[in-house]
């Protein structure tokens, strides 16, 4: 089993879960807001003048990161829905510019069900990642 | 890759996040948190905190600068001499990273 955790833009939350369902991925978990910072913000001009001891740099970077909000999707799938999955997040998100989000998968050990105490290990989630045991 | 995720306290969160900025990792998530460890929360007086506010932050960083940035953050998280309630540090394999705005697999 794998985790797929996916930073994505808050706007678009709504477009990803729509192309998760589209493509069978029916459970997840959404957090609220969360903050964020990529590649993007860093000036290196900046920090290199921050180095060379320039005052108005280090005033600058003196004023603390800037942080981007971002919703964080996770979802826990078998091993052969890793690529659908991480194809839908993208699909849904991509707009071509820098700020789309980031994607990162982990492994997953061990999944339980608590209603009924079942358990999944290794690759496949088996009965506990397969929504259609659940409740209608 | 693998993905480092600090339980920091919420004052020192900023800090963490400038020295890593100025070590050049500026990619970065925060997320509020909370939580309590092994001292069971925080008794003053009378009152007894059982859940204390952390800031919870998650960088994905390359294998070789696993060394460079637990130490950073280690460093910058701590308050003095160290205490208890400074927080936790976890570090987690990371198998594929994919960036949305260039669909693009970068591991």
């Amino acid at each position: 089993m794998k985790q797929i955790m996916a930073i994505i833009r808050i706007n678009k939350i709504n477009a990803t879960k729509k192309a998760l369902n589209d493509a069978g991925i029916t459970s997840f978990t959404a957090t609220g807001r969360v903050l964020g910072r990529g590649k993007g913000l860093v000036d290196y001009r900046l920090l290199d003048g921050a180095k060379a001891g320039h005052t108005e740099a280090i005033a600058q970077l003196g004023q603390g990161p800037r942080l981007v909000p971002k919703r964080q999707l996770i979802v826990v799938v078998s091993d052969d829905w890793v690529e659908s999955t991480v194809r839908a997040i993208i699909g849904a998100n991509q707009t071509g510019n820098p700020g789309d989000g980031k994607i990162f998968v982990t492994p997953v050990s061990e999944a339980i069900r608590v209603r009924t105490g079942e358990k999944a290990e290794g690759a496949s989630g088996g009965t506990v990642l397969d929504s259609s045991g659940g409740l209608p | 890759m693998i993905m480092i995720k600090a339980v920091v306290r919420p004052e020192k969160a900023d800090s963490v996040l400038e020295a890593l900025l100025e070590a050049g990792y500026s990619a970065v998530t925060k997320i509020p948190v909370f939580g309590r460890g092994k001292q069971r929360g925080l008794k003053v007086g009378e009152i007894h905190y059982d859940e204390l506010p952390k800031e919870m932050l998650l960088f994905v960083v390359p294998d070789i600068d696993k060394e460079f940035v637990l130490k950073t953050v280690l460093e910058s998280a701590r308050t003095g001499p160290g205490h208890f309630g400074d927080g936790k540090v976890f570090v987690i394999p990371v198998e594929e990273v994919y960036t949305i705005s260039s669909g693009v697999k970068e591991v």
